[in-house]
């Protein structure tokens, strides 16, 4: 989890990482290797698109998550893309969430992505988008579990691209 | 910026706005769908590591621009 001198180079606050790591002992993911970098299969108007956001939003009358254990929730809902974003509602409290509430599309654009299936930017939706909450501090249980679970659930949608979200 | 330098996922887009705010202000549809389609145009550039490109709007633009759309 050491942070090498070229990160340490491009770190906008130099030795956060370590501050954190002494705290909270592995608590902060550090790839030390690059993710082999995927060309796009084909056309992006015939892709299928797959969302996923750590914003906590969520279908009302689901689980909400466990926005206060210790080590986090590492558990995502599914979220039907087409779902009406009435249905929608945020746990999560640790990102302001005043916009959100006003237009829930500036963490989860939900409407957006389905304007940009209408007007064939891209060629479909995954039936399900997702969401899980931010805080999880332990990476390698989200790298085995959380991760893992999401990347198979995107497979079995045939989701050719994935967006990625933070909040 | 600095968490993605320290994840380095493939590609990425850095937008430097407000925490829970990453696709823009509220009502603002034009630029949630800009933002969206900036993340997509990625998937057309590739790199022997990995990409990060920083948006070109401040937070300070999006919140002006969004005042005409505020409800």
């Amino acid at each position: 989890m050491a942070t090498s001198e070229s990160d340490q180079s491009k770190q906008r606050r130099p030795g956060l990482w370590e501050i954190v790591n002494e705290r909270y002992p592995g608590s902060m993911i550090h790839n030390d290797s690059f993710v082999p970098m995927a060309s796009l299969p084909k056309p992006l108007n015939e892709c299928r698109l797959g969302f996923v956001s750590t914003s906590g939003v969520q279908l009302k009358g689901s689980m909400p998550f466990d926005v206060v254990h210790p080590i986090g929730d590492y558990t995502f809902r599914r979220i039907p893309s087409s779902t009406d974003t009435r249905e929608l509602e945020i746990h999560q409290i640790k990102y302001p969430t005043a916009g959100a509430n006003k237009d829930i599309n500036v963490v989860y654009p939900i409407e957006r992505l389905r304007e940009l299936k209408s007007n064939g930017i891209v060629g479909s939706l995954t039936k399900n988008f997702y969401s899980f909450i931010g805080y999880n501090i332990d990476p390698q249980h989200l790298a085995d579990s959380l991760a893992s679970n999401l990347a198979d659930a995107f497979e079995e949608e045939q989701a050719d691209i994935v967006l990625a979200a933070p909040a | 910026m600095d968490v993605t330098e320290h994840a380095k996922p493939p590609r990425a887009l850095f937008l430097p706005f407000r925490m829970g705010h990453q696709f823009g202000v509220p009502f603002h549809q034009q630029l949630q769908t800009e933002i969206v389609v900036a993340c997509l145009n990625l998937l057309g550039k590739t790199s022997d590591t990995w990409i990060m490109e920083r948006y070109d709007k401040t937070w300070a633009d999006a919140r002006r621009e969004g005042k005409q759309f505020d409800r």
